[in-house]
């Protein structure tokens, strides 16, 4: 165990983590001198980021592309809702929920766990089969698993409220409690990836017949990353809901995923930096391209971006980053010391090892 | 003790890449495995490491049964290959290439890194180990592989090509590293070359291969009289 944790802070492998943590606490404290508005967004940046670390964290390590993570929220954010909400609220959204539950009131912190919990279990026993496929056909799969989360919660009436909105929910997620997660995400996504495990299946996604030849059981350490991927993808379900006090089927479907995946894409998949720096960049972004459709007011004139023009600048962001710049803003590399993603590519320099 | 194959076949389609041939590595011998190319050379490591079944014959590891297993179970078994084209993880550091092998054995990625670096300064990598594997030159990367291979204690070592591409001198260092693993670690190296001057000097026994059939087994010095080999190496092979 002590040689496990010293191999964390040897040779100033834990800065990038810290770099990080301090770039998550600064923009929520630069948020909070913010108007209402913008601090609800960064806030919800934040939720954002949570998701796409829990993304990163199977997608970045072993190099298969999930369509499935937005289900994880999606699980996370009902089994919070249903083992949260006040009963009364229980009563009116969902009269034919099963006793057992129309009586729970648990603290938010026992819901979101718990919804992490669910999601997690879920990718366990989906994993199990998926993550004996290869490549492609997994990241199909994983897609199949977005679909029939859809279908199942948006049908399952008298558990979700089917395609009706819960609401009612507790909204405990502001600012910092967003920002505290972040960094919760952040330490498990890093931990996870200098862990035995994470360093195993980084060498299957870099080579899976030499990692063969090394003894990899490429399998389990991918079953591993998929389920704290879901478990951390299913705690951004939950602090969504939180956020905005409702649930609705329809918010954990396409446009989500393509959000996290795109974030996670222009970000760098191949760094837990890229991650974190997709989800800052990309609601930053965001937030300029609002403000811009909103306009300027000069005299009696509003100069204004025509409406839409933020989702057509994602996707084109992502197409220019995915064919000049594949790694991402990141380039698949860790921050490190001095601040920016300052490390140059190594390619050409020796550099004497710590 | 040792690593053998008996009797093993493989065919591609109507190729016949490995005929009937056996073969045994005792720990402690350096094992060379010559002929064409195409003669199959690579099949048979391919069936010595796992990951190509053969579809006749056996492969046992002191006596026990390996046919049929997975390449990682012959990687946990001590059974470690290269690969021609070296395969490091070219995304992961120089240093987290050897790493591998000692945390799938177990160890804590602080001991895995100590240990690493050891084997990174026995080749003479010390300087390259945080670097991108993707950054080595060609020598470096036959090299990082040799201690890559090594994290995972082989107790048979098998060698596709080692020293391919190698210039002169540096095929001279690798003859040394190959000797003095066998030195250190005790372990059965089976070598596949096609530097006759290196193979001669290295190995302790030959066996020579052609289209896929045994052609000749034997001392160098026996190997080197062989007019059957002489042949195979002519282009007329025996098949
Ligand atoms: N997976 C495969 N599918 C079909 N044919 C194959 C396959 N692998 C090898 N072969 C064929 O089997 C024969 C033996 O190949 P092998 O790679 O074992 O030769 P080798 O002795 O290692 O040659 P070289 O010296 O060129 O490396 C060749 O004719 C090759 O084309
Ligand atoms: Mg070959």
């Amino acid at each position: 165990m002590s040689t496990r944790g010293s191999a964390i802070f040897d040779g100033g492998r834990i800065v990038p983590l810290l770099i990080l943590i301090a770039v998550v606490l600064a923009l929520a404290g630069a948020a909070e001198f913010a108007p209402t508005v913008v601090q609800r967004r960064i806030t919800q940046g934040l939720i954002n980021l949570v998701a796409v670390v829990g993304l990163y964290v199977f997608v970045g390590n072993s190099g298969v592309l999930s369509f499935g993570n937005v289900a994880f929220m999606a699980i996370g954010a009902y089994v919070s809702a249903l083992l949260t909400m006040p009963a009364a609220a229980k009563g009116v959204f969902l009269p034919d929920l099963p006793a057992f539950l129309a009586a729970t009131e648990w603290p938010g912190l026992a819901g979101a766990l718990a919804g992490g919990a669910a999601a997690a279990l879920v990718a366990l026993v989906a994993g199990f089969p998926l993550m004996r496929l290869s490549g492609i056909s997994a990241s199909i799969a994983t897609f199949a698993i977005l679909v029939v989360s859809y279908v199942v919660l948006g049908n399952w009436t008298s558990v979700t409220g089917g395609q009706n909105s819960l609401m009612g929910l507790p909204i405990y997620v502001g600012l910092w409690t967003a920002a505290g997660w972040a960094v919760a995400a952040i330490v498990v996504a890093f931990l996870h990836q200098e862990s035995r495990s994470g360093l195993l299946l980084r060498a299957s996604r870099e080579d899976e017949v030499a990692a063969a030849a090394s003894g990899v059981h490429m399998v389990s350490h991918r079953l591993a990353a998929f389920v704290i991927s879901a478990f951390v993808s299913g705690i951004a379900g939950v602090l969504l809901a939180h956020f905005l006090g409702t649930v609705r089927v329809e918010t954990f479907y396409l446009d989500l995923t393509f959000l996290i995946i795109a974030m996670l894409v222009i970000g760098g998949m191949r760094s837990l930096t890229g991650a974190v720096a997709g989800a800052i960049v990309i609601t930053l972004l965001t937030e300029l391209m609002r403000l811009a459709e909103i306009g300027v007011t000069v005299g009696d004139m509003t100069i204004a971006a025509p409406g839409g023009l933020g989702d057509a600048l994602l996707a084109l962001l992502m197409l220019l980053i995915i064919l000049f710049r594949p790694n991402g803003i990141a380039g698949g590399r860790e921050i490190s010391w001095p601040f920016g993603p300052a490390t140059p590519t190594t390619e050409t320099q020796p550099r004497k090892p710590q | 003790m040792e690593l053998a194959a008996e009797r093993v076949s493989v065919r591609f389609g109507g190729l016949v890449a490995n005929d009937d041939v056996s073969l045994a590595i005792a720990p402690g011998e350096v094992l060379g495995l010559i002929g064409p190319n195409g003669a199959g050379k690579t099949t048979l490591v391919n069936i010595l490491s796992g990951f190509q079944r053969p579809h006749a014959g056996a492969i046992r590891l002191a006596g026990t049964e390996m046919t049929g297993r997975k390449p990682g179970a012959f990687a946990r078994a001590g059974i470690v290959r290269s690969f021609q084209a070296v395969r490091l993880f070219r995304g992961l550091t120089v240093s987290e290439n050897v790493e591998v092998g000692l945390v799938g054995r177990g160890l804590g990625r602080a001991e895995a890194r100590r240990r690493a670096l050891a084997l990174l300064a026995d080749f003479d990598l010390l300087h390259r180990a945080a670097q991108p594997a993707s950054a080595l030159s060609y020598g470096e990367e036959r090299r990082a592989g040799l201690a890559r291979a090594l994290a995972l204690e082989p107790r048979f070592l098998l060698l596709d090509e080692p020293a391919a591409g190698l210039a002169a001198a540096e095929a001279e260092e690798l003859k040394r590293a190959i000797l003095s693993i066998r030195e250190r670690h005790g372990c059965g190296i089976l070598v596949i070359e096609h530097n006759m001057a290196l193979v001669m000097s290295l190995c302790d026994r030959i066996h020579v291969l052609g289209g896929g059939r045994t052609i000749a087994s034997g001392r160098p010095d026996e190997i080197r009289a062989d007019p059957a080999v002489r042949t195979a190496y002519l282009g007329s092979t025996a098949a």
